[in-house]
């Protein structure tokens, strides 16, 4: 029993970690992904309004057209009510004079009915006087912000609307984030969806390939090296692994813009200056998959080395003595020896390289044209980065989602296909 | 180890793939020091003045160098010792001690281990702006460390099952609780374990860029990558010179610790990772 | 806060002359996006105003100690308004943004920002004296959101020394602006005369006609030119005219293959596109007003002598000479505490007086918004402030303030990138744009 506390008292921090920045985020995620969140509705839940540009497409809906036309013509009415508390709380005069000559009358916009206030024989001298004053008299609801359902309905009750048409008007006012389904149609529609996946697809095959191949190549050629020439090997292709990426990726756009290194070395052969990172989308891809291929090499190599290294010499020795050359030592005894570590790889990268943007987003930023735009980047770009300034966090929800489903389902196959029941070797005290 | 006919093929081979690597290696080094005129491969006269960042400002409305600093290294640490620490007692419980529904937490962790974190970037902003800490260091510094838990609870199993039993044995039949086995007899055994996963961690917080980047805009919470970054987009101040000073600068920790642990560090990340 | 301001509106009137004066600290933060330290006064400008209005306050009779905070440290557009929005959701969004006008639509009906016209007289000096069609920039939807901060328009350049080789005399150069806004002279001809420069290799190839090397506003004036519209007159909408935007690709690709654009010229470093069409490196380029003093900086002191400007020549006939004026806006930000909203629009107001505002235009090279700036010596004394104002502010429009258009226009410059760069055919392009933009903008676009 003291075991059980003792190890849920240890594991419970981690827990508390893990549920609220991956689990909830998972939840959050699937629910974002049916709404139509973006920067217009906001995130926390909107409010009440109606626009004068919005008076367009309220024909468009059934609110009855006397109440479209009662809406489009209330304003700021000098009324009864209103003057008595103008008169309260500006003096008599000032409400007198009102009266006297615009008893009745609508103003369209407030700015009209301050310019009489300033303008009266006795006029309001104060801006924010001003406006207060102006605010005693208004009975639209058009262009006002309503924080909740029932301050709308109030106003709308004050001008007078056919009740009949509150409902539809107050879902028609909200601001804020509805539930939809429109993002995965939307997905569905989009060419762009289609040129996204392939892009990814593309990248992720590309990517790992060179990682498995180049990675197996250099674990191998240090292995037969001398020590120290190996060593100075592996420290330059250990390097892309733990240096920021900014700075890696600042040394590739050094090493590929109009003036870097290559296009400096072409220029001397005549060829014209060009950026070799962004030419065509041929070298962005290689760029690209070069980039990202040198950090996933090294980890390859590092993976693949250690795993060379626990072949028993002994039966290097006697393939050996037995006349192999390195071709066929290599071909029969350490490849095979590598089928679990590739797998391993093979999985692991498969999955952080569907869903990995950085680099691609410090490089080419997914350009030219949208070429190396993958699936991750798109996510990123459409919730929480695009030129417009109108973030889709609905939308960009819709396409994690995409992510989410595909990484949880790559894992739990790895977790079938490697060999589960060995991490659950059971702790031998208790038994 | 065998004999060696004919390395040298091999080297060239291996010189050839690695020259592009180099070149960037040492033209970050010289460039930071003395920009060669464009167009030009030969380095120019010393010249300091890419270095300027540390006793200026490069632009006025930029913090200064030192206070970024100074933030990259609390998130970077902060994160290192919390993931360190949590790690080591929920690896520990996942290693070696029985409970309910262990399969469950161990598979989790493993769908966790390989898990698409940075997706979830927008609903972890939600809930940081839920929790009050958007655009802190301590929002940045808890997502982080959460987002690196699983490879370092994954880690530190790792380490606690090479523990042999009889060590523990021991302790239980001493008569000593099973918190005081884990504390006396055990943590000393995984002492390597535990030093590997700071560094790591600490590297890795050190690198980090596009946490910060979303969930700390704010000039107060900037880090050497965000800074950088900013710096390398404004198209006011761009020369390569300056860019790759300020690299250097923002490398020379990594550098140091690969240079004392490089062995440690290749082990560990031999032991599975992230990549 | 906006619908509580009228209550508090009113009990801040009573309190006003009831209680005697406390002294009151406010702090007012400033965001400035796509700000270097030329752009110093948009930030400035509001400390001199909060100066400018402690003095007022205190001989009013209140003690008010305004403190501003500015800050213009982002990487670039993107991060700003990403730090805007997800700040404004936090809550720790500043008290004033300087922005672009096209984020007055999303952030109004988000309730990011406030109207101004809630706190400031917009009949009074000096609202009164801006220009009434940037003050309708800055509006939306019936109301005034915000104030002009500066305005710009986007000309079209031309190296001389190339213009003359190709066989146009001093005078034909200089009657240039008046040939474009003719529509004597259009793109055809800067295509065709780009080719010539190019084959006579007065400028290298891919150098004849030298445009942005970014996303911007600046490439919905080559869709005007092709007589595209951005927005319907009548219903507001978002128009897109497929007839324009195709023809508006197609030139960007006869460029291509005319071997005076390059295909990879999208994401070409800005320092570098600075250095080289200040030295006569290109022969045409598009650029913005506020260029004039980076060129200057790149080496180039003459620009009189070495470069004309025009409008943005027409497409074909039934396009128009055109230029887009992209105006930055300072927005109050919806606070907790609707004094500080108050004071934040007290001093943007402050900030547009024409001698601060044309602190602002000299020092960048921005044109001005408010008439009785031409009466400043400053800015009268610039040459350029007062050029660009006559050929090009008159017949510049800006895009529109509507709740889609920043999908609109990211999927018309994805589209030009696709297009440009190969990955499409222009119809193909188009295509999709149309596909595009039926599915984000529905109803809201008019397709022609």
């Amino acid at each position: 029993m003291k075991t059980r506390l003792l190890a849920f008292g240890f594991l419970s921090p981690a827990l508390i970690a893990v549920f609220f920045f991956f689990l909830l985020p998972v939840l959050l995620t699937v629910v974002f992904a049916f709404t139509n969140m973006s920067t217009s509705t906001g995130i926390m839940g909107g409010a009440y309004q109606i626009n004068e540009t919005q008076m367009g497409s309220l024909r468009d809906t059934e609110v009855s057209p006397e109440s479209i036309e009662k809406l489009e013509g209330a304003g700021y009415l000098i009324s009864e009510a209103g003057l008595a508390a103008l008169a309260e709380e500006f003096g008599e005069d000032t409400a007198e004079e009102l009266r006297d000559d615009y008893l009745g009358e609508t103003f369209a916009a407030r700015r009209d009915l301050e310019r009489v206030l300033r303008n009266l024989d006795d006029p309001i001298r104060n801006t924010r006087d001003r406006k207060a004053a102006a605010d005693l008299f208004v009975s639209t609801v058009i262009g006002e912000r309503f924080d909740t359902a029932e301050d709308f309905r109030a106003a709308l009750v004050e001008t007078g609307i056919d009740p009949a048409d509150h409902d539809l008007l107050t879902e028609f006012a909200y601001t804020g984030w509805t539930w939809t389904t429109a993002n995965f149609s939307l997905l569905a529609e989009l060419p762009s969806t289609m040129r996204y996946a392939s892009n990814t697809a593309f990248y992720v095959v590309c990517t790992l390939t060179f990682n498995i191949l180049f990675g197996l190549f250099l674990a191998i050629s240090t292995f037969y090296l001398p020590g120290r020439l190996a060593n100075t090997f592996r420290a330059i292709w250990f390097l892309p692994r733990i240096l920021p990426p900014v700075l890696y990726v600042l040394m590739w756009n050094w090493f590929t813009w109009d003036r870097g290194f290559i296009a400096t070395v072409a220029g001397w052969f005549g060829a014209p200056q060009q950026n070799w990172m962004l030419h065509t989308s041929t070298h962005a891809w290689t760029a690209v998959i070069l980039i990202n291929g040198f950090v996933g090499a090294s980890l390859g190599m590092i993976l693949f080395s250690s795993a060379i290294k626990a072949i028993p010499t002994s039966m290097l020795y006697a393939s050996e003595v037995d006349g192999a050359n390195r071709w066929q030592q290599v071909r029969y005894i350490i490849l095979p020896q590598m089928r679990w570590p590739i797998l391993f790889m093979t999985s692991y990268q498969t999955l952080s390289l569907l869903t990995s943007f950085e680099y691609i987003l410090l490089a080419t930023d997914g350009g030219p044209g949208r070429s190396t735009e993958v699936w991750a980047l798109a996510a990123y770009h459409t919730a929480l980065n695009n030129y417009g300034g109108n973030l889709q966090y609905g939308l960009g929800a819709a396409y994690a989602l995409a992510l989410v489903f595909i990484g949880i389902a790559l894992s739990i196959l790895y977790l079938r296909f490697f060999n589960f029941k060995e991490l659950l070797s059971k702790p031998r005290i208790e038994q | 180890m065998t004999g060696t006919p004919r390395i040298w093929p091999l080297v060239l081979i291996l010189a050839i793939f690695s020259t592009p690597l180099v070149i960037m290696y040492l033209y970050q080094i010289i460039d930071s020091v003395a920009s060669p005129d464009p167009g030009s491969l030969i380095p120019g006269e010393l010249d300091l003045s890419n270095w300027r960042f540390l006793w200026e400002r490069i632009d006025s409305g930029r913090p200064t160098i030192w206070q970024v600093t100074f933030n990259t290294f609390l998130f970077a640490s902060t994160t290192a010792f919390l993931v360190t620490l949590l790690s080591t007692t929920a690896g520990y419980a996942l290693s070696r001690l029985n409970m309910p529904g262990r399969p469950y937490f161990l598979g989790g962790l493993i769908i966790l281990h390989a898990f698409p974190t940075i997706t979830l970037i927008i609903a972890i902003f939600i809930i940081l702006q839920a929790l009050g800490l958007f655009d802190t260091l301590l929002g940045i510094i808890l997502v982080k460390a959460a987002l690196e838990l699983p490879f370092g609870v994954w880690i530190m199993k790792g380490f606690y099952d090479t523990v042999p039993w009889e060590i523990e044995m021991a302790g239980v039949q001493d008569g000593a609780s099973r918190f005081r086995v884990w504390w006396e007899l055990v943590m000393p055994q995984v002492k390597p374990g535990l030093a590997a996963l700071l560094i790591i961690s600490f590297l890795s917080g050190w690198s980090e860029f596009v946490l910060p980047l979303v969930l700390a805009p704010g000039s107060s919470t900037q880090v050497l990558s965000t800074f950088m970054n900013a710096v390398i987009q404004d198209d006011a101040t761009a020369d390569f010179g300056l860019f790759k000073a300020i690299g250097m600068y923002y490398s020379i920790p990594v550098i140091v610790i690969y240079l004392i642990f490089q062995k440690q560090l290749m082990n560990i990340y031999g032991g599975g990772t992230k990549g | 806060m906006a619908n509580l301001m009228r209550t508090s509106a009113l009990v801040g009137a009573l309190v006003w002359s009831a209680v005697p004066a406390l002294a009151e600290d406010i702090n007012i933060t400033v965001w400035a996006g796509g700000s270097n330290d030329s752009d110093s006064y948009r930030i400035e400008a509001i400390e001199i105003a909060a100066d400018i209005l402690e003095r007022e306050y205190s001989i009013w009779g209140e003690e008010v100690n305004i403190t501003v905070e500015g800050r213009r440290d982002f990487t670039g557009w993107d991060e700003f308004k990403q730090g805007v929005t997800l700040g404004a959701e936090a809550g720790t969004a500043p008290s004033i943004v300087v922005t672009s006008h096209l984020d007055i639509a999303p952030w109004s009906q988000a309730g990011y920002i406030v109207a101004v016209e809630d706190y400031v007289d917009l009949d009074a000096w000096p609202l009164s004296n801006v220009y009434p069609n940037l003050m309708e920039i800055a509006s939306y939807a019936g109301a005034q959101w915000g104030i002009p901060q500066d305005s710009e328009s986007r000309p079209f350049f031309y190296w001389r020394e190339t213009m003359a080789a190709l066989g146009y005399d001093e005078d034909q150069i200089d009657a240039l602006p008046d040939m474009v806004a003719s529509g004597e002279y259009t793109l055809a001809n800067v295509l065709e005369d780009a080719t010539k420069a190019v084959e006579m290799g007065l400028v290298e190839e891919g150098y004849g006609f030298y445009p942005r090397p970014s996303n911007g506003p600046d490439y919905a004036q080559f869709y005007q030119s092709f007589g595209g519209q951005l927005v319907d007159p009548e219903t507001g909408k978002l128009v897109l005219d497929v007839e324009a935007m195709t023809e508006f690709y197609q030139f960007f690709v006869d460029a291509v293959a005319a071997g005076v654009t390059r295909q990879n010229h999208i994401g070409t470093d800005w320092n570098q596109w600075y250095n080289e069409v200040a030295n006569g490196r290109a022969a045409f380029w598009h650029g913005g007003t506020w260029h004039f003093g980076r060129y200057a900086t790149e080496g180039n002191d003459d620009f009189w002598g070495t470069i004309q400007f025009s409008l943005i020549p027409a497409g074909d006939e039934d396009g128009r000479a055109n230029t887009i004026t992209h105006p930055l806006v300072y927005l109050v930000m919806d606070q907790e505490d609707d004094r500080i909203e108050e004071i934040a629009a007290q001093l943007v107001t402050i900030a547009t007086e024409p001698r601060l505002n044309s602190l602002h235009a000299i020092q960048s090279n921005h044109l001005a918004v408010a008439e009785a700036q031409a009466d400043i010596d400053l800015y009268r004394g610039n040459r350029w402030a007062s050029e660009a104002t006559e050929v090009l502010l008159a017949s510049a429009n800006a895009q529109p303030n509507h709740l889609d258009y920043g999908a609109y226009s990211e999927a018309m410059f994805r589209g030009l990138e696709a297009a440009w760069t190969g990955v499409q055919t222009p119809e193909e392009a188009v295509a999709e744009v149309e596909a595009q933009m039926r599915a984000t903008i529905g109803d809201q676009l008019i397709v022609r």
